[in-house]
């Protein structure tokens, strides 16, 4: 494919479906932008301890994320440099004091310098040398970490990792400073769900406001059944976070979407705090720790999903996060984590465990509906019945700022924004530098 | 233990029956084995012990059933175009603890589950049932666990009971 055929891909108000359905742009995405962007890797709360590790998958790089032993977290390709081997199965454990492969013993320190290989003398004078970067574990390009949060980069150039966030970094640090000891840590598992559509359906579907009513409305209309013919209309949290997506028009129509460079963006919350006894327990929690004025400020930032192009979306309301894997051109793997604010109470991480329950788990009644739709979407995709894709709600009346551009509530802006970043990654003139 | 044959049984045809139940899309008639308080629990990790913080596939009491059996009938329900069928085989059915209160069954099922258009899956685990009541013919469920041998791979979305 031609630079000028890729180009052609993307309009203001519309794209052509090739960029769902075509391998060879997959592979393409793959090594311009997830060996270019800032890709989430794990939470440094996942390695609390020198040899601790977890693994993660950087498009299409398998890499482990460790804590080093002067507590420095490293990231390090998961490939041992002998035979290739994975070094550590995938998923979190501890590597205790090196790496050792499982196949020659080959062991390395957890910065991936090679340590030491058996039958030593059988090396003498073939050219391999314990200092030559050949032969250790190869670290990824650039590490940062943001409260807690690693990102990568697989790219020696582009922007650093606040630059790269802009306007979406806000969302990382109200994250953490709503919590009163000013840190969070992952706790309560993780759910992997396999969804059957390319990765960009899942990212455009995060912050568009047009599609609840229309996808959920058999969750919402059958949690308003319930209210009303068994609980005689008094609507429960559990209910009340399924009821959300109900919202006549007017609701989504007034909030606002703010989208920044590289393809970020959040939409307003879409529920406001809870004024329950665990809620205002929490308040008071947050008041103790910052002062009244400082909480009402991490408070007021209330912010529903956010995107953090191209891989994860944080949800700081109800401490989840969302981290998107892509697998093919029609497969994503999505990883839900749900995380505790330290310095609150189990009853206060229990409401986070509900909203992953009910709203985000695999057999959430909510979400199923949107898996249908996504492979739903790549099957007619794949059709023969149209080319292009439209984006033309609320085009030509996007608002530019420094460092992105506003939208109105139903606006699709998210969408054109994440393509506006597709494209400056895809674009030949840009490998090396990341996307504005 | 060794528990009473008959009431082995028994406990055996419980189980048969709410397979039955389930397979027949009968929510309703599903639902009203449980007690008033009781909870259909499907653990997200092996040996889990609570579903307090940890996060679950399912942990649903009788208000969470009653929207889920209800959006199964819903005619926007996307994800029920068609709907899914089952076929449960439940076995291995024994009564591990007994009191005046109650039993604890323990069994083993495979449940294969189809949507037209999709592929046939096959499911596996381990069922515990708590009953609560003075015999069979009021047994109640205080707990349904269901212990998938997948429970902490990747999945592919729930929509129906187990």
């Amino acid at each position: 494919m031609t630079d000028d055929m890729l180009a052609a891909l993307v309009r203001p108000d519309k794209v052509h479906k090739r960029v769902y359905t075509d391998p060879a742009i997959f592979d393409l995405e793959m090594e311009r932008i997830f060996g270019q962007a800032w890709i989430y890797v794990g939470h440094a709360s996942q390695v609390p301890k020198p040899g601790d590790y977890w693994t993660a998958l950087i498009g299409r790089e398998p890499v482990v994320m460790v804590r080093d032993r002067d507590g420095a977290i490293r990231v390090l390709y998961n490939r041992c440099p002998h035979k290739g081997a994975k070094l550590v199965a995938d998923g979190c454990g501890h590597a205790g004091p090196l790496f050792r492969c499982p196949y020659h013993a080959w062991t390395f320190t957890l910065d991936g310098r090679l340590r030491g290989v058996p039958f030593r003398q059988g090396y003498a004078d073939t050219g391999f040398s314990l200092d030559d970067p050949e032969f250790s574990m190869r670290p990824v390009a650039r590490v940062a970490e943001r409260r807690g949060f690693v990102f990568c980069s697989l790219a020696e150039d582009g922007p650093g990792l606040e630059d790269y966030l802009g306007g979406a970094l806000a969302s990382i640090d109200n994250f953490a400073d709503r919590a009163p000891e000013g840190e969070v840590e992952v706790a309560g598992g993780v759910m992997r769900v396999m969804q059957q559509s390319n990765w960009k359906i899942f990212f455009e579907n995060l912050n568009d406001t047009g599609h609840p009513q229309a996808t959920h409305e058999s969750s919402f209309a059958a949690a308003r059944r319930t209210v009303r013919e068994k609980l005689g209309g008094k609507t429960p949290f559990q209910l009340h976070i399924i009821e959300g997506n109900g919202e006549p028009n007017s609701f989504w129509e007034s909030l606002e979407l703010r989208c920044y460079d590289h393809g970020h963006s959040y939409m307003d919350a879409i529920f406001n705090a809870p004024t329950d006894a665990i809620s205002l327990e929490y308040r008071d929690q947050l008041v103790a720790a910052h002062g009244a004025e400082r909480a009402q400020a991490i408070l007021s930032m209330n912010r529903h999903n956010t995107i953090i192009y191209p891989s994860c979306s944080p949800h700081t309301g109800f401490q989840q996060l969302r981290v998107i894997r892509p697998v093919s051109i029609d497969r994503t793997l999505v990883e839900i984590f749900t995380f505790r604010l330290k310095g609150t109470s189990d009853a206060f991480f229990q409401r986070t465990i509900s909203y992953t329950n009910i709203v985000n788990s695999p057999s959430s009644t909510v979400m199923v509906d949107d898996v249908e739709v996504y492979r739903r979407c790549q099957e007619g995709m794949a059709s023969d019945g149209g080319d292009w894709i439209s984006q033309h709600r609320m085009a030509g009346h996007d608002t530019p700022f420094e460092g992105g551009v506003l939208g109105a509530g139903i606006s699709e802006v998210p969408m054109r924004n994440q393509f506006r970043a597709w494209s400056a990654y895809m674009g030949p003139a840009n490998i090396g530098k990341a996307a504005a | 233990m060794i528990a009473d044959p008959l009431l082995t049984h028994a406990a055996a045809d419980y189980l048969f029956r709410e397979a039955e139940l389930l397979d027949g899309r009968r929510w309703e008639e599903w639902d009203a084995l449980f007690a008033e308080d009781g909870m259909y629990w499907v653990p997200l990790r092996h040996d889990q012990q609570d579903p307090f913080n940890h996060a679950s596939l399912f942990y649903e009491d009788a208000i969470l059933r009653d929207v889920r059996r209800r959006r199964l009938e819903e005619k926007h329900a996307w994800s029920q175009q068609p709907v899914t069928r089952t076929a449960h085989i439940v076995g291995n059915v024994r009564i591990v603890a007994q009191d005046g209160a109650g039993l604890r069954v323990r069994s083993a099922f495979q449940i294969t589950e189809w949507r037209q258009g999709r592929d046939q899956r096959q499911l596996a685990g381990h069922y515990t049932h708590d009953l609560v009541g003075a015999g069979p013919d009021d047994w109640r469920i205080a707990l349904k666990r269901v212990d998938l041998i997948n429970c902490d791979g990747i999945q592919d979305p729930y929509e129906v009971f187990l």
